[in-house]
């Protein structure tokens, strides 16, 4: 157990696997309206932060269907710096501490539920490796979260669900 | 039963991407890019001398009419080493055969050959571009199009007429050695981590700098134009509050003011320059009236110099060698449990591999200028105090 073992998934639903960096925060000149927050967790350190306006409403609509988990380098820092921001619920997320290549992470904690992962393409050192478990959407780091289209990633989501249960299983 | 034990357990990998310098690797191609320095003036003498920065080994010399070149070792006739060289007017001569090489590589001589070398304008002994300046030699390793102006730094400009240009390459900041031997990414990140200051250099190790850099900082973290800067605030208790600006600029430079605390913007630079993935030496420039600044600014261990200390000194009063050089050769850094006080070392892993983005679909690294108008460069690190102003520091109150 020497890598932090993470909660599991309830396993009830898919999994809506969030980075922070260049989706819920914006780094470069926003193409978005954006606001600026200053975010902490615990105290000891904080940063101002520039957020998309319509970051909060994206992940409340994604975590009607999905279950949440941050997948990013602010690792259990995340849910709680930005609560306020995104109007995030008390009870945190489970989040899993990687900040590079971390398709093995998220299949890994997965475990079979089919899962999306919405990040921006600087996490890849190496070209995720595509499956058929789950769904890869890489954001404009101008737009964040905002820009991304969320009802597609639902219909992708219906589809990829459709394909696995139509899918031989394994005897 | 017994859970969590070390049994069977899988180790984890360095961040080879960031951490790796050599030519063609993701980010040895980003350091590439920038002007390096290589050593002080005065190394470049007309007895030659090997140094080795991002992976290559090289030949830097001084000619007699006294231009500073750096080529590559082994000579393009037959391969002897140019070390065994004798330095001329123009150039070094080969000691194998005589070929005269200036220090942009040009075949000056082939004396054995007809003519000395009918055809010697048509080789090249490969070279590398060299400056002088602050009394370093600085280098640039990239590629030829995209070589941009040597910077200067607001730093060590218009000197007062007491002050003058200090130049050390025996590992200021690095807590032990001349050359460090371990992965240079150790180190550099190291500047972005402001909370193992009151813990290794003061809880633990005794206070190695001032009672101020015991206390636990506040800390706001941030991005800049050209990397990573912390801003620690210290409540010094007696109405000041001491704000401390540390930076890491790209692509290797670290920026900290004095931790003993001198007031003001801070007066010195260093480089973290990389010889290879696991060795490093970092050269530092200061301005100051003493001369011995940079020597005296050397952390302590109970009064005693790293170098004075024996092996259970090392273990006992431990500095950043100890930790540094003990995370291994290179860190396997998938192993790391970012939590809470790492956000520094998140925000320069993440800048580095978009540089890295950056270099490799054609762009420019952050603060890389091209022309001679932009090449002043601003330093905001420093120690500044706030409130009551007459009130001494802690340390000079525990002297008194």
């Amino acid at each position: 157990m020497a890598a932090y073992e993470p909660r599991p998934p309830r396993g009830d639903r898919p999994l809506a696997v969030l980075g922070i960096s260049d989706v819920v925060v914006i780094e470069t000149s926003p193409a978005v309206p954006v606001s600026t927050h200053h975010v902490s967790a615990w105290g000891r350190w904080a940063r101002d932060v520039a957020i998309p306006d319509a970051a909060r409403e994206a992940i409340a609509q994604l975590a009607r269907r999905y279950e949440i988990v941050w997948a990013s380098e602010w690792g259990h820092n995340a849910h709680t710096a930005f609560a306020d921001a995104l109007g995030l619920p008390a009870e945190p997320w489970a989040f899993l501490p990687v900040q590079f290549d971390k398709g093995p992470r998220i299949r890994s904690y997965a475990a079979g539920l089919p899962w999306v992962w919405i990040d921006g393409d600087v996490v890849d050192l190496h070209e995720p490796d595509p499956r058929e478990d789950g769904l890869i959407v890489r954001v404009d780091p101008a737009w964040g979260i905002a820009g991304v289209d969320l009802a597609a990633v639902d219909a992708e989501m219906d589809a990829l669900i459709a394909r696995r249960s139509t899918a031989p299983q394994p005897v | 039963m017994d859970t969590g034990t070390a049994y069977g357990m899988r180790h984890g990998a360095p961040l080879y991407e960031l951490a790796q310098v050599g030519p063609g690797t993701p980010y040895g191609e980003v350091l590439r890019r920038y002007w390096q320095p290589v050593a002080k003036v005065e190394d470049a003498t007309t007895r030659p001398i090997s140094v080795r920065v991002l992976g290559e080994e090289l030949i830097l010399f001084r000619t007699r009419r006294g231009a500073a070149g750096l080529l590559h070792p082994r000579c393009i006739h037959r391969g002897a080493s140019l070390f065994y060289g004798g330095v001329e007017e123009e150039g070094i001569r080969c000691c194998y055969h005589g070929w005269v090489f200036d220090t942009e590589g040009h075949c000056l001589e082939q004396p054995c050959e007809p003519d000395l070398g009918l055809h010697r304008d048509r080789v090249r002994q490969p070279w590398y571009p060299v400056q002088e300046q602050y009394g370093l030699i600085w280098a640039y390793l990239g590629p030829p199009d995209r070589k941009p102006v040597l910077p200067r730094y607001d730093t060590f400009e218009d000197l007062a007429d007491d002050e003058v240009l200090i130049v050390n390459d025996e590992g200021v900041g690095g807590g032990g050695p001349a050359v460090l031997d371990f992965n240079w990414l150790q180190h550099w990140e190291n500047v972005m981590d402001p909370f193992h200051v009151p813990i290794l250099h003061a809880r633990f190790s005794g206070n190695q700098f001032t009672p101020e850099m015991a206390l636990i900082p506040e800390v706001s973290y941030e991005y800049t134009p050209t990397g990573v800067r912390s801003i620690q605030m210290r409540d010094l208790g007696d109405g000041r509050q001491l704000r401390r600006v540390t930076e890491v600029m790209f692509p290797n430079l670290r920026v900290v003011a004095s931790p003993k605390l001198a007031s003001g913007q801070t007066n010195m630079i260093g480089w973290v320059v990389p010889m290879d993935d696991t060795s490093f030496r970092i050269f530092t420039i200061a301005r100051d009236s003493d001369r011995e600044f940079l020597a005296k600014l050397r952390s302590t261990h109970e009064g005693r110099p790293w170098k004075d200390l024996d092996a259970l000194d090392h273990q006992r009063l431990p500095g950043d060698y100890e930790a540094q050089k003990s995370q291994g050769d290179i860190s396997l850094h998938s192993e790391d449990h970012l939590t809470t006080t790492d956000q520094g070392i998140a925000m320069v892993r993440r800048m580095m591999a978009k540089q890295s983005r950056l270099v490799a679909d054609g762009g420019d690294p952050a603060g890389v200028v091209y022309e001679q108008g932009d090449a002043l460069v601003r330093i905001e690190g420093g120690n500044y105090f706030e409130g009551a102003p007459e009130a001494p520091l802690l340390a000079a109150a525990v002297e008194d």
